[in-house]
């Protein structure tokens, strides 16, 4: 069912000239996910798995997302098996793909709690682009500013000051695709990856809806001649 | 059997279909615009509306409101779709019944014999615009949330018969039983609303001017009107459908509710100008009675309007196209504030078109 929807986007996104896989997206930064034709980029969500999974599982849940729904990136279900396997559940027990994300271990960031990824592009003006400028907007304050205890500074967070401290740095892990792990990056993918995991269905809606728009443009197109033949014989 | 046989054994046995059928020979005046095909859009938007939300309903849960929502969105098979079908469906159909409203004010359709049909038509509006509050408050989000508890706490203050009512209506602090409760009340409205628009589209039949000279059959000229109306409707239901299922909703309700205030709420573009205009009052008791004055303004405009039958001049048309631009106006800056007293003005300007400006002109343009 999925191919049938994939199939037509995927022969535009050939003919469009689009990115295959090992093209440089960062510069300038672009996501497959975004625009009217956008798809989600299968090859950048899985590594962008892997970042969430050895870097942001610590702190964050995703509450929503069964492990098994990871077979809609195109991992198999014998890797997904595997996924879930190597994950420790709170009461020791191993993960199975029909198992929530973990949650992880409550974590108090000066009162501020980690808040659940699973709907994070939704949730923020901006989605996926603000959650690349937010993984990549950490450095030092500029002068002027006074940073709040146990804060950091992130220029693209509302009011610049964050609890959550700078965790992506190059080689924080290691892409299976032998894609260069930078900072950038690591930011990048994720950010596809949250992307899907806001919307699973964002591929699926747009081939639907380019579908539906090219037969009701169709059927109006008909129906407007229709309409101005019978008016101009009974009129 | 002819058509004619087949429609008279209908009529004898079944007055109400016949009826229907009768509809497509009625006889109409030659040359009519497609925007008076706006109604029967309406109904099918409706009809889109109730099928969606009764699959939504199925699989709804009011104690975990938002997380029932993302269920249907993830693991209801095609979930996703009716969700949007329900999302846009309301959009688009507020998106009508502002521009049929609109219409109606500038051709002044709604004095006699047409204020029948005019009065349920704000009826139409009030039903809506509660039922879409409804829908925003049961999504289970931040924003829906913050609103539904406001208002729960302005209802307490409520004495007498109004209080009894709100908390009959609310029974009392936000939780799933309260949501439980609405989702009630989202359905019984939304059925009322079917009820109202028949019944508005009758009377505006009966309304209509007497035909003279010739006539042209329903079937088929109007009918393949309506047809490319529904088609151009079904079109842009599409875009939205699939490239901005959310488009004027915001990204607040997106996230979950929790028990804490939010500083600001986001409606649905659809009842932001109504929250500005809300907004201006002191107090959640004073935004409720705005509301309702709002609403009753539109309802008792056929006594506001002293013309007489006469036709509208210009004035009066340039002032009802302003009153537009204020009322889209009201919606934007309240949706992102640019200045400290803009709301103000615009809500002002609402009630002083309607308390003032409608009886001078319509008096002054009949004389």
């Amino acid at each position: 069912m999925m191919r049938r929807f994939f199939a037509p986007l995927l022969a535009a996104g050939l003919l469009a000239g689009a990115a295959a896989h090992a093209e440089d997206t960062l510069s300038p930064l672009k996501f497959q996910s975004e625009g009217a034709f956008g798809s989600i980029d299968l090859a950048a969500a899985q590594r962008g798995f892997a970042v969430y999974q050895g870097v942001c599982a610590s702190c964050h849940g995703m509450g929503a997302l069964h492990y098994r729904d990871l077979q809609a990136l195109g991992f198999t279900a014998e890797q997904v098996a595997g996924i879930a396997a190597s994950v420790k559940l709170a009461d020791g027990s191993a993960a199975t793909p029909d198992s929530h994300f973990k949650e992880p271990a409550p974590v108090n960031m000066g009162g501020a709690t980690p808040p659940d990824l699973s709907s994070i592009v939704a949730q923020r003006p901006g989605g996926t682009r603000y959650i690349y400028n937010f993984l990549t907007g950490f450095g030092p304050a500029p002068a002027g500013i006074t940073l709040l205890p146990g804060h950091n500074y992130n220029a693209a967070f509302p009011g610049g000051q964050v609890s959550m401290p700078d965790v992506l740095r190059d080689n924080a892990v290691t892409y299976a695709d032998g894609t260069k792990a930078t900072k950038a990056q690591e930011a990048a993918d994720v950010a596809e990856f949250l992307t899907w995991a806001s919307d699973p269905n964002l591929s699926a809606r747009h081939a639907v809806g380019l579908r539906a728009v090219i037969f009701f443009a169709f059927l109006t197109i008909v129906a407007v001649l229709t309409k101005r033949r019978i008016w101009r014989q009974e009129g | 059997m002819q058509m004619e046989a087949k429609q008279g054994w209908l009529a004898s046995r079944v007055p109400g279909l016949g009826c229907v059928c009768g509809l497509m020979k009625e006889g109409r005046a030659p040359g009519v615009c497609w925007i008076a095909a706006l109604p029967a859009l309406l109904g099918a938007l409706l009809a889109v509306l109730l099928a969606s939300g009764a699959v939504i309903t199925v699989y709804y849960n009011p104690w975990h409101a938002y997380a029932s929502l993302q269920g249907i969105t993830r693991e209801v098979r095609g979930g996703w779709l009716v969700l949007s079908y329900h999302q846009v469906g309301a959009s688009l159909a507020f998106a009508l019944l502002y521009l049929h409203l609109f219409r109606i004010l500038l051709v002044r359709g709604y004095r006699a014999p047409a204020e029948f049909a005019w009065m349920l038509w704000v009826k139409l509006l009030a039903l809506l615009l509660l039922t879409g509050w409804l829908g925003f408050v049961l999504n289970g989000g931040e924003g829906g949330y913050s609103s539904l508890f406001n208002t729960s706490n302005a209802a307490t203050t409520l004495s007498g018969f109004p209080g009894a009512v709100a908390m009959w209506f609310l029974g009392g602090q936000p939780g799933g039983s309260t949501l439980a409760r609405l989702l009630v009340f989202h359905v019984l409205l939304a059925l009322c609303a079917v009820w109202v628009i028949l019944m508005a589209r009758a009377a505006a039949r009966k309304a209509r001017p007497m035909l003279q000279g010739r006539v042209v059959p329903f079937w088929p000229v109007y009918a393949a009107q309506y047809f490319a109306a529904l088609s151009a409707l079904a079109l842009l239901f599409a875009l939205l459908l699939g490239f901005a299922p959310h488009w004027g909703q915001g990204t607040q309700n997106a996230i979950p509710a929790a028990a804490m205030a939010v500083p600001s709420i986001s409606y649905p573009w659809y009842l932001t100008p109504l929250a500005g205009l809300a907004g201006v009052f002191p107090s959640v008791t004073g935004h409720i009675w705005a509301v309702v004055a709002a609403v009753a303004l539109l309802y008792a405009l056929p006594w506001l309007d002293r013309s007489k039958g006469a036709p509208p001049g210009r004035v009066y048309k340039l002032l009802t196209w302003l009153l537009a631009l204020d009322v889209l106006a009201l919606g934007l800056f309240t949706a992102c504030p640019i200045g400290p007293m803009l709301p103000e003005l615009l809500t002002f300007w609402f009630f002083f078109h309607f308390l003032v400006l409608t009886p001078l002109v319509t008096m002054m343009e009949a004389a």
